[in-house]
């Protein structure tokens, strides 16, 4: 009897104890506050393309901003071109806090959480998105974006933003190779070394062609030293093949851990990526980005703000943010050249030390940036043929 | 005698060997941090974190939820279908194999977009990722509930009980439940580690528990994860230990009709 | 429990409960049922109707034709393949490590170590999953390493590679074999000492005890626990997608490209593909729904 109502007291503290736990843990999440702007609000920055951006406005866009409170982003990793720091001085400039949603998320997934978040003012709903190129118009397709300019909107390449300002294009950076030089003493230096038999089993990439633009990159890169060109990426399937049948490549999708411990010594991936990696392995092991001189593939990623956005006021502040001399810093510190480098470069905005960490701009000269077209065509090339190339049942 | 434990060692042996090397691996890589010497480096990182604290503290406290809500959902679901409805037994077993072919990402965007708006608005609420989590334990609580159901006479206990006059009630907490303390148990264990890992909803959602945090330390650091995953493993072993052993304790209540 | 399996063959007077009471008797499963519509079936709705309906909308059949491609129908039958080679090693040596640790004589700490050992493992999958048996039996592996200094072995020139269908069931069985070991231990123990006992004194040799007595009864339990981690396998996305990258064409890896990614997006296909996932795992309930009616014969 007593061994009973000692095992009915020890349940009851357990289910008080959890309970007590998750009640807790509820008040943290509902402290964000609920923005005031009601959903009308979002819907009249639908149909209007506002207007550029004066100083005077500016200061109105922060008051908006501030009593929205906070801004939710999604998929941007702290690692990822300096997103760390640049989250960390939004927050402490305008004093906003920033809700910070799946990390790891490609660019399909911060397309779905705008769906399926229309009728949600929460945290959950993403305020801003950054995605790949052929992304921008799909969701303008989709009417999941608003459109914005932003003050400095045209200083923005005319090939990279969309007309209406529906996306504009934020950042850039080339194909590159990071190489593990514990483990592969003699670094490549061209595309068309990855097939010596010295590098047998040691190539990999970061990402499935048919779900990471990264990776996808990777081959429309060594297509264009390969003898193809941005209008025809076919070179480079025909040298995964020959390096999957050399067994030079290794189908693992590569990530820190196994470049340091040696298992995909060599990765293809964007330079900025590659830079980043190298920082943080600290020189164990020691790290060689290669940005080799045939081929040179740029690609561009998109911004834009969500239709859907519960702090619209937020997102245009970020925005205006991203694009001021001090985010497109704030980009380059990461190692990915902002949009706006060139105009930056002209009036000499950029600091000495920063620009000392980059790879040469030498490489960066011969870079091919392909057209919507001409991505959409050699993606849909790619991914069709990645199969036939380097699927279990080749080789 | 000894002959006849011969092979039972030998199987024991080859399981500990199997489990234990990658275990080993992951842990040898873990201590790699530092060039050239091994060292606890990337331990101390992960340890001194407060987000590891937290996230994992959040964590288990979801999954102590979602093991009580699942047992009072699944428990005598599945005594009622053994029993009484047995040709709802393969429906009931279709429902609950679904979680494994329904991709988590499309099913937590479903719970977004019903949940989110009125009538019913619980995305604002951790009880919604508990909700979640409960039809993730549902094949593996199912499943262990329904084995042990086979293993005990659950129809002669259940008039033995009813003749002397139980409730139906009585009969399931007082008859059924402790018969099948090691199911319980052990769907209990396969709920706990399930919540603890899960990051594709605690992310939509937006809650911090240790699976986002896991995948936050996992990018572009090589060691840390490595680590972390030793550690999480430990704790986890830890905690399902706890469970075990807070369990015996209402094992000494006897069972009314022993399988043993 | 033998009793109960005997009674199945003796067809039980059927009296006809009332349409009252059977009515009565759905009760008990209102709860589940209604939990189960509210958050697994209605979320989840929109799967089976996105994979009638093309980027716009509209409602099209071509997501289900799609279906038949040749290259999905191999991605489908590859993850049957790889599905049910680790549900059926999962079984056999589940069932011997659950069995063995039980009914083995062997000191009572070891079937407690090896269940809370399960609850772990049974769900260490993913990445650090992939990435610990990278460091085991990748190239640069530590068992690679070590054959190759001690016996001077090159494992991968000998053809192996854990990069492959049987790598990747290898390391499936990692979470396959706990899985196993946690279901399957209540019916163990269900298993009385006094059966086998009895079947020796009728001079029973161990296959025959097994043969007659303990598979049979242990058939649905077994089954049940078979399908259990066919699904388990059949639906798992991170390891695979960390271990092998695209090149081993599953069904979720395809999913994941159409839904998540960054290039292809084409959700309805995906949510087509999933669709296919479930009819087939409806038809192997419906299968092993079939061989249980068949072992109960077995008693005859």
């Amino acid at each position: 009897m007593l061994k009973r109502k000692a095992s009915h007291l020890r349940m009851t503290l357990v289910l008080t104890a959890i309970l007590t736990l998750v009640l807790s843990a509820c008040g943290d999440n509902t402290a964000t506050p609920v923005p005031a702007t009601p959903a009308a609000a979002t819907t009249a920055a639908k149909s209007s393309v506002a207007a550029t951006t004066t100083a005077g406005n500016l200061d109105q866009l922060i008051a908006a901003a501030k009593q929205e409170g906070s801004l939710t982003t999604i998929a941007l990793p702290h690692d990822w071109c300096g997103y760390g720091d640049l989250i960390t001085n939004f927050k402490q400039k305008y004093g906003l806090q920033v809700t910070e949603l799946n990390p790891d998320g490609s660019s399909g997934d911060e397309i779905e959480a705008i769906k399926a978040n229309t009728q949600n003012k929460g945290p959950q709903a993403p305020d801003v998105i950054d995605v790949g190129l052929a992304f921008g118009p799909q969701a303008k397709a989709a009417n999941l974006i608003q459109p914005y300019k932003v003050s400095t909107w045209a200083t923005i390449p005319d090939s990279a933003k969309d007309a209406e300002g529906y996306w504009y294009g934020d950042y850039y950076g080339v194909m590159a190779m990071s190489v593990n030089t514990d483990v592969v003493k003699n670094a490549p230096a061209e595309w068309a070394d990855l097939l010596k038999p010295e590098y047998k089993g040691k190539v990999a990439l970061s990402g499935d062609p048919r779900t990471a633009a990264q990776a996808i990159a990777g081959v429309y890169a060594v297509a264009l030293a390969q003898g193809g060109s941005l209008d025809n990426a076919q070179a480079g399937i025909d040298f995964f093949a020959s390096l999957n049948k050399a067994g030079n490549f290794v189908p693992v999708i590569a990530k820190g851990a196994t470049l340091a411990s040696g298992e995909t010594p060599i990765v293809l991936g964007w330079d900025y990526n590659a830079l980043a990696a190298k920082d943080s392995l600290k020189g164990n092991p020691p790290i060689s980005v290669v940005v080799p001189t045939k081929g040179v593939l740029a690609g561009v990623y998109v911004q834009a703000i969500s239709a859907y956005a519960p702090h619209p006021n937020a997102a245009k502040l970020w925005m205006e943010y991203l694009y001021s001399d001090a985010g497109q810093l704030g980009w380059l510190k990461g190692y990915c050249h902002p949009i706006r480098y060139n105009d930056l470069a002209s009036r000499n905005a950029i600091p000495a030390d920063v620009a000392a960490k980059l790879p040469p701009a030498a490489n960066y000269a011969t870079a091919q940036f392909p057209t919507l077209d001409q991505y959409s065509k050699a993606t849909a090339l790619i991914t069709k043929s990645w199969d036939s190339t380097v699927g279990a049942n080749v080789k | 005698m000894k002959k006849q434990r011969f092979w039972p060692i030998m199987m024991i042996l080859l399981g500990a060997i199997y489990f234990l090397l990658p275990l080993f691996a992951t842990f040898e890589f873990s201590l790699r941090e530092r060039r050239g010497e091994y060292s606890f480096d990337s331990y101390n990182y992960v340890l001194s974190d407060p987000q590891f604290r937290d996230s994992f503290v959040y964590s288990v406290a979801l999954a102590l939820a979602t093991i009580v809500v699942s047992l009072i959902l699944i428990v005598p679901t599945a005594f009622w279908v053994h029993l009484k409805l047995p040709q709802l037994r393969p429906v009931i077993e279709f429902i609950t194999l679904l979680p494994f072919v329904i991709p988590p990402i499309v099913l937590v965007f479903g719970l977004i977009r019903i949940y989110s708006r009125p009538p019913i608005v619980l995305v604002s609420t951790p009880a919604l990722l508990v909700a979640g989590y409960v039809v993730l334990s549902f094949p593996y609580m199912y499943r262990a509930v329904d084995t042990g159901l086979r293993a005990i006479d659950v129809r002669s206990l259940t008039e033995a009980a009813q003749s002397l006059g139980a409730s139906w009630l009585t009969i399931l907490f007082r008859v059924i439940f402790p018969n099948l303390r090691v199911s319980l148990l052990n769907g209990a264990f396969l709920t706990f580690a399930i919540v603890l890992g899960e990051f594709t909803m605690a992310t939509m959602l937006n809650w911090p528990t240790f699976g986002p945090y896991l995948a936050l330390i996992g990018q572009n650091r090589a060691y840390e994860p490595a680590a972390l995953a030793i550690i999480s493993f430990g704790l986890t072993w830890i905690c399902i230990g706890l469970i075990q052993l807070l369990s015996r304790g209402s094992q000494e209540q006897g069972q009314l009709a022993g399988t043993r | 429990m033998v009793d109960k399996v005997l009674e199945k063959n003796v067809k039980q007077p059927a009296a006809r409960p009332r349409k009252r009471k059977v009515r009565l008797e759905w009760l008990g499963v209102v709860p589940f049922l209604t939990f189960a519509l509210l958050f697994l079936i209605l979320p989840s709705f929109n799967l089976l109707i996105g994979s009638f309906q093309d980027e716009t909308g509209n409602f099209t059949l071509a997501n289900i034709g799609n279906l038949f491609q040749p290259f999905i129908l191999n991605s489908y039958w590859l993850s049957i393949q790889v599905s049910a080679v680790t549900a059926l090693g999962g079984v056999i040596f589940g069932f011997g490590l659950a069995y063995a640790s039980i009914r083995g004589g062997l000191p009572s700490w070891v079937r407690g170590a090896l269940m809370t050992f399960s609850g772990v493992a049974s769900n260490f999958a993913g990445i650090p999953l992939a990435f610990a048996f990278i460091a085991t039996l990748g190239r640069t592996g530590f068992i690679t390493v070590l054959l190759k200094n001690m016996l001077g072995v090159n494992l991968y020139d000998t053809g192996f590679s854990l990069y492959t269908f049987w790598g990747l069931s290898l390391t499936y069985m990692y979470f396959q074999f706990p899985l196993m070991v946690l279901i399957i231990a209540p019916a163990i123990d269900g298993l009385k000492s006094q059966w086998r006992e009895a079947a020796e004194n009728l001079g029973a040799t161990s296959f025959q005890y097994w043969r007659y007595v303990a598979l049979p009864i242990l058939g649905p339990a077994l089954l049940g626990a078979g399908v259990l981690l066919f699904g388990n396998a059949f639906g798992a996305y991170a390891t695979a997608f960390a271990l092998t990258g695209g090149t081993l064409n599953l069904v979720p890896i395809q999913i994941g490209a159409q839904i998540r990614g960054d290039v292809l997006h084409n959700p309805n296909l995906g949510y087509a593909l999933a669709m296919g996932m479930v009819v087939i795992m409806a038809v192997s309930i419906g299968i092993s729904m079939l061989l249980q009616r068949r072992t109960a014969r077995w008693i005859q």
